[in-house]
């Protein structure tokens, strides 16, 4: 079946979905853990159905109860939790109610899962090949080279080049992705009805998650399956599911088809989990300050090598780029992990000490500094990082956590700190009484609230944001956005933007500059490079972002074909164009010549010398 | 989601306050620790002086009661023999409770030393890595591979057989415990991110190696701690039974057993029995508080 | 790649050695005990006694007695390049033969008593685990801290006490055999395997009857590690996420547990080894409360010798053993798991 096809198959089924025979009913299901002598209960009267062929996405904050429910409906819950309540029928038969023997029977044949952390999951000390003989063997009658041929087909399936190799690996000498789709050969080797896809992404990098979503989708299509898909990306909800469930406080919230959950949201929750899409369209339409901008920040050639350990080679992770950052403005920072977008972060700072180039801020060049002059500047360069739980002191208070910046740069009285920590608790719209607390205990959204306080304490000019929203669960993540929108306004700071998610740098960010492998390989406006994107891997890039946009859904329109191969290793770099190995645009001038960033006519600078030249057919890109 | 390392004061006590295990274990070592300081005054006799009574048997039970009123109204010569008396003349239970004041002074002041030798050198090690520290860890190695027991007592036995010296000598065999224990903490304890946000903020390395890593990083020194506190204990009697620790009449358990040693077989057992008791509880004590801690942290 | 592993951890164990060799030559050396007036008396003469320094070779500078002791200067004495871990002060025996002599005797006591306390410990401490939360399982872990942290020297005694001064149904603490036994020729030096050898099978009991109770005292002693390890390391498997998908792909029952009883073993070995290092160190005190002769007790007398050259050998020994030991788990661990890279 071609992917057309199936996404006609897949259409007609959404056409009278009433029709279809119900697959999973839910009703009234409770899950509690004890705690302290009291019952929890993170799934608390949930009650939903799925239909045959039908992918319904499940959507919830993190702690809503998702993981929970995706054990609970296989009767599985983690010790010490326990199923309280409620049924889960499963062609007409109550599974809590059938005797372990049987309910074994059902799970693998009959419902499928895959989780959220693949690698640990498979067991570490059998090879993959067996444990999948082994899932399949549960519910087939097959033994020996059979076992072996089905799991080797079955990864073979899922996208895994030489299955045969493959099959004799274990769990720790698999990526991510691999081990992710070792996970589903598993779960779909039996054929079941219904798959469960618990955050099937989440560990994944973009490239790889659209490719992964797409062949997981692919060979359902092929066992008619229908798949439960459990997520907190709108996008993932946007481009591949039929119907929509909202999940709040351990029950569904909302229930309704993609679009009209899209367009017309219901439930309190879900409009504020779209409130981006729903008040400004795709982009926040931010204005650069008339006249151009002064710019406040410039590196020139930045380069951070790393030696190799036991060898004379280095890594290249950050090669010769110049950035701008005007006074007011927001720079997106995107590419793929490992791209090196992170490391420029540490080196506009010195929090890595770069090893040739210039960041010169307000006229001043950092790297010449000597380390006591740069200590006072951190005043006015500050960086909140990706994971809010582990960037505070855990055994100190909030209070003297954003006191800290204070004691070291203001000459400010006990009172007078006391004072502005208050402020910076409201700036950052916190409740006052946290200030006694430690971070210990607190959600995802307030630490990383809190970080933001911490840098604001000495009223800095500019500060890199190094993924600050990726960790976030859906409705934090929005508040988070609004707050740095808002911050930007009343105090005029530049922001470095650093991401992965395009959605949130759309929103966010007046330009944007693409890393691969160090380099700066495009860098523009928003608008320009994500309406008409000219180099092929920010065109790659950007046909891999699921965009949250149910009107126009990947799976019912042909993509362009994603990248080949691998990465190459930063350490054995190519002469010429790093991306030559895996572009589909590639001539044999690019492999020996060393490529720069030069301007092309739709204004951005590429570096790409077919796309300078006009070469390179223009892109449709993402929802202009 | 990321771990939270690090114990505050308050994580230090047991989630559930009905934790009876728990509560036995800190009563315990509370009583060893007010017998440390009162021990040696509060018997009915001096315990390092011998009385002419040789081998009395602890009275038995049903005699307790009375003894006891008698003994309160003042009518006995002297103080009865709680635990009896060993074959010099000792009164057993006079020894017993002094004995803390040897036995838990040696073992706290061992583990203090090298909790803080090793604390101060696993810092070091763990947050600057060089040459010179990754020596250091070389030599800790080769210190670690010692055999603990026989290290201890051939050090007790040349160096001479004093409190001062079993302290020495068992701070030596502890303290590479702690540098590896601190030195693992603070490696995974000084790249996380509020070390880097420290650094950010405009902190020197000393200030962010003293503030923010250390304070991070001695949870697992401590638990180690709760733990050998016990076994240091342990080691101390061990090495007065085979003759290598304190001399007597120092009252000290470890002695006590050996030196009723030799009667068990008579059976006389009042002179070793007690005393055992008595280390048995009280290590009993310190591995569960131990245990309480290190429950606490894995679970955080 | 497995010959490779090993040795490069053979001269990483050897390095370490080394350096332990020379930390114990210097440190025994640099405490402030007099070996010479111990061995020819507090009153004697200065001659004797430069005499006696003489002999011993202390006299000469420290240096040269590490490069005698190391094997340097074969044509002095033989040193541990020759094989020899030089003579004893007090018998004058060449140490390695003394030794050879002792150290079966503490070899035989702590291994049947690992078997011992693996029979009991591993059973009970997956009941435990099979059962968490229960009464059962909180008595099993009382019990593991209560055995972890005991005088074993004072149980020992207790066991005389009861099982020979009460009871009568163990011998008398006093050796390997009673008095009136001779013990069969000396093959391996192990008395069981000895006895077995030479077809003595009165003999073979005999022994057995007397390691009963030091077996047993060490068993106990050893048991509450083992099964804290034990119900621990299984729980974790039991709650590990690859055991929750296995039951989530519908494995049976005795599959899943397959899959969870070898990695709660994998784990378990590392600290089988440290306290079989342990014990053997720690067997002195057993070994002494059932006069054994063990190496232990060649210990005690070495030290309070002040016989240098035993007191290094009994070291260097127990930690030889201990490092194959070790070496020989990390091989069985890496084995079961297929994460330990050789």
């Amino acid at each position: 079946m071609t992917r057309l096809e199936a996404a006609a198959l897949q259409a007609s089924s959404m056409i009278e979905p009433t029709t279809a025979r119900t697959v999973l009913s839910v009703e009234n299901l409770v899950v509690g853990y004890p705690v302290d002598g009291r019952m929890i209960k993170p799934v608390d009267g949930l009650s939903f159905k799925v239909r045959e062929r039908e992918v319904v996405g499940l959507i919830g904050d993190a702690g809503s109860g998702k993981s929970t429910a995706a054990l609970a409906l296989l009767g599985l819950a983690r010790a010490p939790g326990k199923i309280l309540g409620g049924k889960v029928e499963f062609d007409g038969r109550d599974l809590l109610k059938l005797p372990d023997a049987e309910i074994r029977a059902i799970r693998g044949r009959d419902i499928g899962i895959i989780v959220q952390n693949p690698r640990s999951s498979l067991n570490p000390m059998l090879r993959i090949g067996k444990q999948i003989g082994y899932a399949y063997q549960a519910h087939n009658a097959a033994s020996g080279q059979q076992l072996r041929r089905k799991a080797i087909d079955m990864l073979r399936m899922v996208g895994i080049n030489d299955p045969e190799r493959r099959a004799d690996s274990y769990a720790h000498e698999l990526s991510g992705g691999m081990a992710q789709r070792a996970l589903i050969a598993m779960a779909l080797s039996s054929k079941p009805k219904l798959l469960i896809a618990d955050e099937p992404t989440s560990g994944l990098d973009v490239t790889i998650q659209a490719q992964f979503l797409d062949e997981m989708w692919n060979t359902v299509q092929q066992t008619g399956s229908a798949i439960l898909l459990i997520t907190q990306e709108l996008g993932t909800l946007a481009n591949y599911c039929d119907r929509v469930l909202v999940l709040h406080e351990g029950r569904i919230v909302e229930d309704a088809p993609v679009r009209e959950f899209f367009a017309n949201p219901q439930h309190p929750y879900s409009q504020q989990i779209l409130k981006l899409q729903r008040e400004r369209g795709s982009s926040l339409g931010l204005e650069l300050p008339e006249g151009g901008v002064k710019p406040l920040l410039q590196t020139r050639d930045l380069r951070k090598t790393f030696a190799v350990q036991h060898t004379k080679k280095t890594i290249q992770a950050v090669d010769k780029v110049s950035l701008s950052i005007g006074r007011g403005e927001t720079l997106g920072l995107v590419g793929e992990s490992g791209s090196g977008k992170t490391t420029v972060g540490r080196c506009l700072l010195r929090l890595l000490e770069p090893t040739s180039g210039s960041v010169v801020f307000d006229g001043e060049d950092l790297v010449k500094l000597p380390p006591n002059d740069m200590r006072r500047y951190r005043s006015k360069l500050q960086i909140v990082f990706q994971d809010p739980f582990d960037s505070l002191n855990p055994r100190w208070t909030i209070r003297r956590i954003l006191c800290e910046p204070l004691d070291l740069h203001s000459n400010l009285s006990a009172a007078d700190k006391n004072k502005r920590a208050e402020e910076l608790i409201d700036l950052v719209d916190l409740d006052r009484t946290l200030l006694d607390r430690k971070p210990r205990g607190l959600g995802a959204g307030a630490l990383q609230r809190i970080n933001i306080a911490r840098a604001l304490a000495c009223n800095p000019e500019f500060i890199v944001l190094d993924e600050p929203t990726s960790v976030l669960s859906p409705r934090a993540r929005v508040g988070l956005i609004e707050l740095l929108v808002r911050l930007q306004k009343e105090l005029g700071i530049s922001y470095l933007f650093i991401s992965h998610d395009l959605t949130t740098v759309r929103y966010l960010c007046h330009k944007v500059s693409v890393m691969y492998l160090g380099q700066i390989v495009e860098t523009g406006t928003v608008e320009q490079v994500f309406s008409r994107p000219q180099h092929p891997y920010s065109q790659a890039l950007l046909s891999a972002h699921l965009f949250p946009d149910p009107t126009n859904r990947r799976v019912d329109k042909v993509i362009p074909a994603a990248l080949e191969g691998e990465i190459p290793s930063p350490i054995d770099l190519p002469i010429g164009c790093y991306l030559a190995s895996r572009c589909p645009h590639v001539v044999e001038a690019c492999r020996s010549t060393p490529q720069t960033l030069e301007p092309v006519d739709t204004g951005q600078e590429v570096r790409c010398w077919r796309a300078a030249a006009g070469e390179i057919t223009a892109f449709k890109g993402a929802h202009a | 989601m990321s771990s939270q390392h690090a114990l505050s004061q308050s994580d230090l006590l047991p989630r559930r306050r009905r934790d009876w295990l728990f509560g036995l274990g800190l009563t315990i070592v509370i009583i060893v620790v007010a017998l440390a300081v009162v021990g040696p005054y509060i018997g009915p006799y001096d315990p390092t002086l011998t009385t002419p009574n040789v081998s009395v048997p602890p009275p038995s039970l049903s005699e307790i009661p009375g003894l006891f009123s008698a003994w309160i109204s003042g009518t006995l010569e002297a103080p009865p023999n709680w635990m009896g008396t060993d074959a010099s003349g000792f009164d057993v239970f006079s020894r017993v409770i002094a004995a803390p004041r040897t036995d838990l002074v040696i073992a706290l002041v061992a583990n203090g030393l090298s909790l803080l030798l090793g604390v101060f050198l696993g810092l070091i090690a763990g947050y600057y890595r060089n040459t010179a520290t990754e020596l250091m860890m070389r030599v800790s190695d080769v210190m670690q591979s010692f055999p603990v027991f026989i290290s201890a007592m051939v050090l007790v036995a040349l160096a001479g057989r004093s409190t001062t010296n079993i302290v020495i000598a068992l701070a030596f065999v502890y303290t590479p415990i702690y540098v590896r224990l601190t030195r693992a903490e603070v490696m995974s304890q000084k790249v996380r991110g509020f070390v880097e946000a420290a650094r950010a903020l405009g902190n020197t390395e000393l200030s962010i190696a003293i503030r923010h890593v250390l304070p991070n990083s001695l949870t697992p020194a401590l638990i180690q701690a709760s733990v050998t506190i016990g076994f240091a204990i342990l080691l101390t009697a061990g090495l007065s039974f085979v003759g290598a620790g304190v001399r007597p009449p120092t009252p000290e358990w470890g002695l006590m057993i050996s030196t009723g040693a030799n009667q068990i077989i008579l059976g006389e057992w009042w002179p070793s029995v007690f005393p055992g008791i008595a280390i048995s509880l009280t290590v009993f004590g310190f591995a569960v508080l131990g245990n309480a801690l290190e429950r606490r942290y894995d679970a955080s | 790649m497995l010959f490779r592993y090993i040795s490069k951890r053979f001269a990483v164990g050897l390095i370490q050695l080394i350096g332990l060799t020379i930390a114990v030559f210097f440190l025994i050396r640099l405490l402030p005990a007099d070996p010479v007036s111990r061995l020819v008396g507090m009153n004697s003469s200065a001659e004797a006694y430069a005499q006696a320094a003489k002999q011993l070779g202390v006299d000469r500078p420290l240096l040269a007695q590490l490069a005698t002791y190391l094997g340097f200067q074969p044509d002095i004495a033989p040193g541990l390049l020759q094989g020899s871990l030089g003579v004893s002060w007090v018998t004058g025996t060449p140490v390695t033969t003394e030794i050879a002599a002792y150290l079966p005797v503490t070899i035989e006591l702590v291994t049947l008593s690992f078997i011992l306390a693996l029979a009991v410990a591993v059973p009970i401490g997956m009941f435990g685990a099979l059962n968490p939360g229960g009464k059962a399982d909180k008595g099993v872990f009382v019990y593991s801290l209560f055995a972890g942290s005991q005088p074993e020297f004072w149980w020992g005694l207790l066991f005389v006490y009861l099982f020979f001064f009460q009871l009568g149904i163990a011998p008398a603490p006093l050796g390997r055999l009673s008095p009136m036994s001779s013990p069969p020729d000396v093959v391996t030096g192990f008395m069981t395997i000895d006895a077995l050898i030479a077809g003595q099978f009165d003999i073979f009991v005999e022994a057995l009857h007397h390691l009963m109770l030091p077996v047993f005292t060490m068993a106990f002693i050893l048991s509450g590690p083992i099964i804290k390890m034990v119900r621990q390391n299984m729980a974790r498997a039991l709650q590990s996420d690859f055991v929750l998908y296995a039951n989530c792909a519908g494995l049976p029952r005795a599959r899943v547990a397959r899959y969870a009883l070898r990695a709660a073993m994998a784990p378990s070995m590392t600290l089988i080894g440290i306290l079989y290092g342990f014990m053997l160190s720690g067997a002195v005190l057993t070994e002494s409360v059932f006069s054994l002769g063990g190496i232990g007790q060649y210990a005690i007398s070495a030290v309070l010798n002040y016989d240098y050259p035993a007191i290094q050998a009994v070291v260097l020994v127990i930690t030889a053993i201990s490092l194959v030991v070790y070496l020989a788990l990390d091989l069985i661990h890496a084995a079961i798991d297929p994460r330990i890279a050789y």
